[in-house]
């Protein structure tokens, strides 16, 4: 192989590790954002306790370990029904309270129902998070597994890690579910219906507080589901939070809110922007690279790119 | 409605027995916060006749509406005061999807069909209680016969049709709830005249079937030529009621246009 066949053979194992493992991580990407673009696309609520509730898939899936030591991939049978208990809950009990119908029910502007589930949401981050820190403690915890160190071996100088394929397909069977669930079925289409007029969807004879209640229920179940996948990839911390948030966040910007395949595409955009940008200048520059990604977008097209 | 109620000295009523009423509005009375929208209103629908209620803008015809499907009392911004009554049943203080579980459904003012849902899913939206679930397919057959025009646009976004054919898709998912009575909101307002013959003939199809329907026009003359009987709302308070053949126009008229002190029979 001549030196000029080298480089390029090298320059192409770079680009083609960039869009396969940014491809990858965008499948996991997509998991962790949907929970917070289908908050946002049904109820119009900004949930800045996403990354925290993450992290509470992800120990809540530790202490399942420690009573049963199965595989990780058997905790999601609970995890993802007491997420989703948990984000029911959450929406009729607290959130349905302060949002937008329910401000201009109590005769106030529903500027207050924008802004009162930001700050609630904001002060229940906090809460989950020093909740964790109370209830096990600061340091790093992990979901060991099998896979952790496996990689799927495509040529001599091309591998992708075995975890992230898994989740990778896992992501795309839980996005085509969602998919299925919203266009398919009475309860998917009733939270479809509510989220384009929640003031006539009563007249379909749909309780949108119950309507409401499941949406939030599977997006926590996703996020429960995202948070084990967390937890088996790397470490994680009580305060772990907000840096998944600022992942969602990135995501659902890229790929524009309320919409399943805008979060795929945009968790691979912003995943192959990533491994990219560590390929060519550094690790640092990863997370730089992917803000510029989100900054690009939000020049450009701040609706994001697949929003209708 | 007795025999013995009659405003400003019409009769109120003929022809339509001694029939119990499947709906009683009494001492109906609502607020939006201190503003008082409706004085008093009380009246009966007859089971499958058209009812109709006119009345200038504000007259608080859509307060009405809301009131009976349940939409005034989400709050404390607005509230209600008075009886609602379906057949012996209090709707009032029911939520919304109850009164809609009892029977009675609206097509609101504008249309309001979910825009982001295509004509298919709008209609099976309207299908959502458990009860009508199982006869979806079936009613969405019956729907396509009545408006055969939905059938070839079944799967088109509802956001991208004209006018006349959003009001198609609004009257087929209320009709999809199998509803008892339905009650229209400015069923004509801003749809062309060709169009609104068209939607009355569909209405006269739907009433043929058994159906009540409670209709606010403002267009008076097409509210007198569809209904079997008529109220006349003025700043919030019945001024008029009869069986249109026999309410003499220039009384409607000048109900309509606020003149309390109309005489009695010519």
């Amino acid at each position: 192989m001549s030196e000029f066949d080298e480089e390029l053979y090298w320059t192409l194992i770079d680009i083609a590790n960039g869009l396969l493992t940014g491809t990858v991580i965008g499948g996991y990407y997509a998991m962790i954002a949907i929970g917070l673009a289908l908050t946002f696309g049904v109820m119009r609520l900004v949930n800045l306790a996403h990354g925290d509730f993450l992290i509470v898939g992800a120990y809540l899936a530790a202490v399942i370990l420690q009573i049963l030591p199965v595989s990780p991939f058997y905790t999601l049978i609970i995890v993802v029904p007491v997420m989703f208990a948990l984000g029911y809950g959450l929406q009729r009990f607290l959130l349905n309270h302060v949002s937008v119908q329910a401000m201009e029910a109590k005769g106030l502007s529903a500027s207050y129902g924008l802004m009162a589930p930001i700050l609630v949401t904001f002060g229940l981050g906090i809460f989950v998070s020093h909740a964790l820190l109370g209830i096990f403690d600061s340091n790093a915890m992990q979901l060991r597994n099998a896979f952790a160190f496996s990689a799927i071996r495509l040529s001599a100088d091309l591998n992708i890690s075995l975890l992230r394929f898994i989740f990778f397909l896992l992501g795309i069977v839980i996005l085509i579910a969602l998919h299925l669930y919203l266009t398919r079925t009475h309860t998917g289409r009733a939270i479809r219906a509510a989220s384009d007029d929640a003031e006539i969807a009563p007249l379909m004879g749909i309780r949108t507080a119950h309507v409401y209640g499941l949406a939030s229920g599977v997006a926590l179940a996703i996020a429960g589901a995202a948070g084990v996948m967390i937890g088996m990839i790397r470490t994680f911390q009580p305060f772990d939070g907000p840096q998944f948030l600022l992942i969602a966040f990135g995501t659902v910007i890229i790929g524009g809110l309320g919409s399943i395949a805008g979060s795929l595409v945009g968790g691979i955009l912003l995943g192959i922007t990533q491994v990219l940008a560590g390929t060519y200048f550094g690790p640092s520059a990863q997370l730089v690279g992917g803000y510029m990604l989100i900054l690009f977008v939000l020049a450009f097209k701040p609706q994001g790119l697949f929003s209708r | 409605m007795s025999t013995s109620v009659r405003e400003g000295g019409l009769i109120a009523e003929s022809g339509r027995g001694g029939r119990r009423p499947i709906l009683t509005v009494a001492g109906l009375s609502a607020w939006y916060g201190e503003l008082r929208a409706l004085h008093d209103v009380s009246f009966d629908v007859a089971p499958g006749e058209v009812l109709a209620v006119i009345g200038a803008n504000g007259a608080g015809k859509s307060t009405l509406l809301k009131s009976i499907t349940g939409m005034m009392n989400r709050g404390r911004a607005a509230h209600i005061d008075g009886t609602i009554d379906m057949r012996g049943r209090r709707l009032n203080r029911l939520p919304t999807e109850k009164i809609v579980e009892a029977g009675v459904t609206m097509v609101p003012e504008g249309r309001r069909l979910f825009p982001r849902l295509t004509v298919v899913d709008n209609l099976l939206a309207g299908a959502y209680l458990p009860r009508c679930r199982e006869r979806r397919t079936e009613r969405l057959e019956a729907m396509f016969d009545l408006f055969p025009r939905l059938a070839e646009r079944s799967d088109q976004l509802v956001s991208q049709m004209s006018g006349g054919e959003q009001q198609m898709v609004a009257i087929a998912r209320a009709l999809m709830s199998e509803p008892r009575i339905i009650l229209f909101d400015e069923l004509s307002l801003g749809l062309a005249p060709a169009v609104v013959d068209d939607i009355y003939g569909k209405i006269r199809q739907i009433n043929a079937q058994g159906i009540t329907c409670v209709i606010i026009e403002q267009d008076m003359n097409r509210a007198l030529a569809a209904s079997d009987h008529v109220i006349v709302l003025l700043e919030g308070a019945v001024v008029l009621r009869g069986d249109p053949a026999e309410l003499r126009e220039s009384a409607v008229t000048a109900a309509y246009f606020g003149s309390r002190t109309q005489g009695g029979p010519t």
